[in-house]
């Protein structure tokens, strides 16, 4: 079987299908075509493909990495890679089409259009794509006894375990990411002190604030842990929605409430405060945090490269957020801090 | 050094109508992504745009997570509505299927200069008529 990185094989090849042994059977079977356009031909170039492949085409765009890694900008300046895929099943026809984009691509350069590279054509085979992604990713244990598990596999929860159901999706936020994981684990330590299920300030059960809250993986980890609400919020529509239908899948929607924003969020101040940002925002959103959290009240920062940390740690000493605890992984650091009066 | 985003792609898919087939299933099953998830809410947000093409950029994340934002449909959609015609020429250099005036040209160029990789209206121009042409698309006036 081909990973799905395979070699592209260049059109002047006499038989794209080559890659497909004898008996296999070309039911599944794709032809990828793939062309480096400049930015400027994009839009013509996935129009020509789109002519042989009705179900749509994909543009990679160059891009450069913002926000510490956590946003992208897209590189107008640099080209951009347009593929698309024809069914290889019937394969007369789908050399013809290959044949007919390279011609069209041939005339782009005459309307006015920068040039292009080659048309390259791969097979590529369901079995590589379709439910590949599910196998990368198994039950995940964070911490002492914090489990997260993909809602495709099983898990016998042991004694004392809190078990997440979660799958991969839309917003951050999966467990697969140190940041995260070094939350989870945070969020952990505080319910081992008793933060969490009698952290509230007349000892009940503690009401949190998660800022960010992408998947809403800490919500949910908060809410199980003991919290008596969590509010959660993000300015991504998306993850709002994420987090409330995990909230529901993981039987805590009663407890756990998202909304499109950020600070200050509805119901505060909160005893403890979950902050799995980014060190800019963080440094940005310092005053606003400390705001949330009642005096004594705890909050966890993570989402911290490591060459941001002294930062992020000066921004929260001028809002009265004192460092209490350093966790890192990786290049990733997590802060737990507590307000000062 | 560690990043959280993995890649940025842009798929162009029929509005309420993506299914995990490629170019969905190929370009987001090798990152890891829930293909199923992705077509779902794709297909939620773009149902009352039906019959057009409405490109989703996919921002993907090292976790395997991903979030996406709605973009313009494609300029040759755009260019086809303008020219009142259903698809582009088989032949475009030989074969002319409609016109369109410089003023469509320009009007379109506004609508997708959000989106389209040109730092000003006439780049932007140029490249819908470039577009155009080599849809078989005359552009007169």
């Amino acid at each position: 079987m081909r990973e799905p990185g395979g070699a592209p094989v260049p059109i002047s090849e006499p038989d794209p299908f080559a890659g497909l042994s004898d008996g296999t059977s070309a039911d599944g079977a794709w032809l990828e075509l793939s062309v480096v356009a400049d930015p400027e031909a994009v839009e013509a170039v996935s129009e020509i493909l789109s002519r042989v492949a009705p179900g749509g085409t994909s543009v990679e765009p160059a891009f450069d990495l913002v926000d510490d890694g956590l946003g992208a900008r897209v590189d107008a300046t640099r080209p951009a890679t347009v593929r698309a895929h024809l069914p290889a099943r019937d394969r007369t026809a789908a050399r013809a089409a290959v044949r007919r984009v390279r011609e069209d691509l041939g005339h782009l350069q005459a309307f006015g259009l920068r040039p292009i590279g080659d048309v390259e054509v791969r097979v590529v085979l369901e079995s590589d794509w379709a439910e590949a992604w599910k196998r990368h990713i198994g039950v995940m244990r964070i911490g002492r006894g914090i489990v997260i598990r993909p809602s495709w596999r099983r898990h016998r929860a042991a004694p004392g375990e809190t078990v997440i159901a979660l799958d991969p999706g839309m917003a951050f936020g999966t467990g697969l990411h140190p940041t995260t994981r070094l939350c989870l684990a945070g969020l952990e330590r505080w319910a081992d002190a008793g933060l969490v299920a009698g952290g509230g300030a007349d000892g009940g059960p503690a009401r949190v604030l998660d800022v960010g809250c992408g998947s809403g993986i800490l919500a949910i980890a908060a809410a199980r842990l003991g919290a008596e609400r969590v509010v959660g919020v993000d300015t991504d529509p998306i993850a709002v929605e994420a987090t409330t239908a995990n909230a529901r899948r993981n039987r805590v929607a009663r407890i756990v409430y998202a909304r499109e924003g950020s600070l200050p969020a509805p119901g505060g101040p909160f005893d403890l405060v979950l902050a799995n940002l980014i060190a800019g925002v963080l440094v940005a959103l310092a005053r606003d945090l400390a705001a949330s959290l009642r005096p004594g009240g705890r909050i966890l920062a993570s989402g911290i490269f490591i060459d941001r940390e002294v930062e992020v740690r000066e921004a929260f000493a001028a809002a009265g957020l004192v460092v209490v605890e350093r966790t890192g992984e990786g290049d990733w650091v997590g802060l737990d801090a507590v307000r000062v009066a | 050094m560690a990043k959280k985003v993995r890649i940025v792609l842009t798929l162009q898919l029929p509005a309420g109508k993506a299914t995990p087939a490629p170019p969905v299933g190929t370009a987001l099953g090798p990152h890891g992504i829930n293909i199923v998830e992705f077509t779902k809410s794709y297909n939620e947000k773009t149902a009352d745009k039906a019959g057009q093409i409405i490109p989703a950029q996919i921002t993907i994340f090292e976790d395997r997570s991903f979030t996406f934002v709605l973009k313009t449909p494609p300029a040759a959609d755009l260019i086809r509505k303008a020219a009142g015609i259903d698809k582009g020429s088989a032949t475009a250099r030989r074969a002319m299927v409609g016109r369109i005036t410089k003023d469509q040209v320009r009007e379109i160029a506004q609508i997708k200069l959000a989106d389209l990789n040109a730092n000003d209206i006439e780049a932007a121009m140029l490249q819908v008529e470039g577009t155009a042409r080599s849809m078989g698309v005359e552009v007169v006036g």
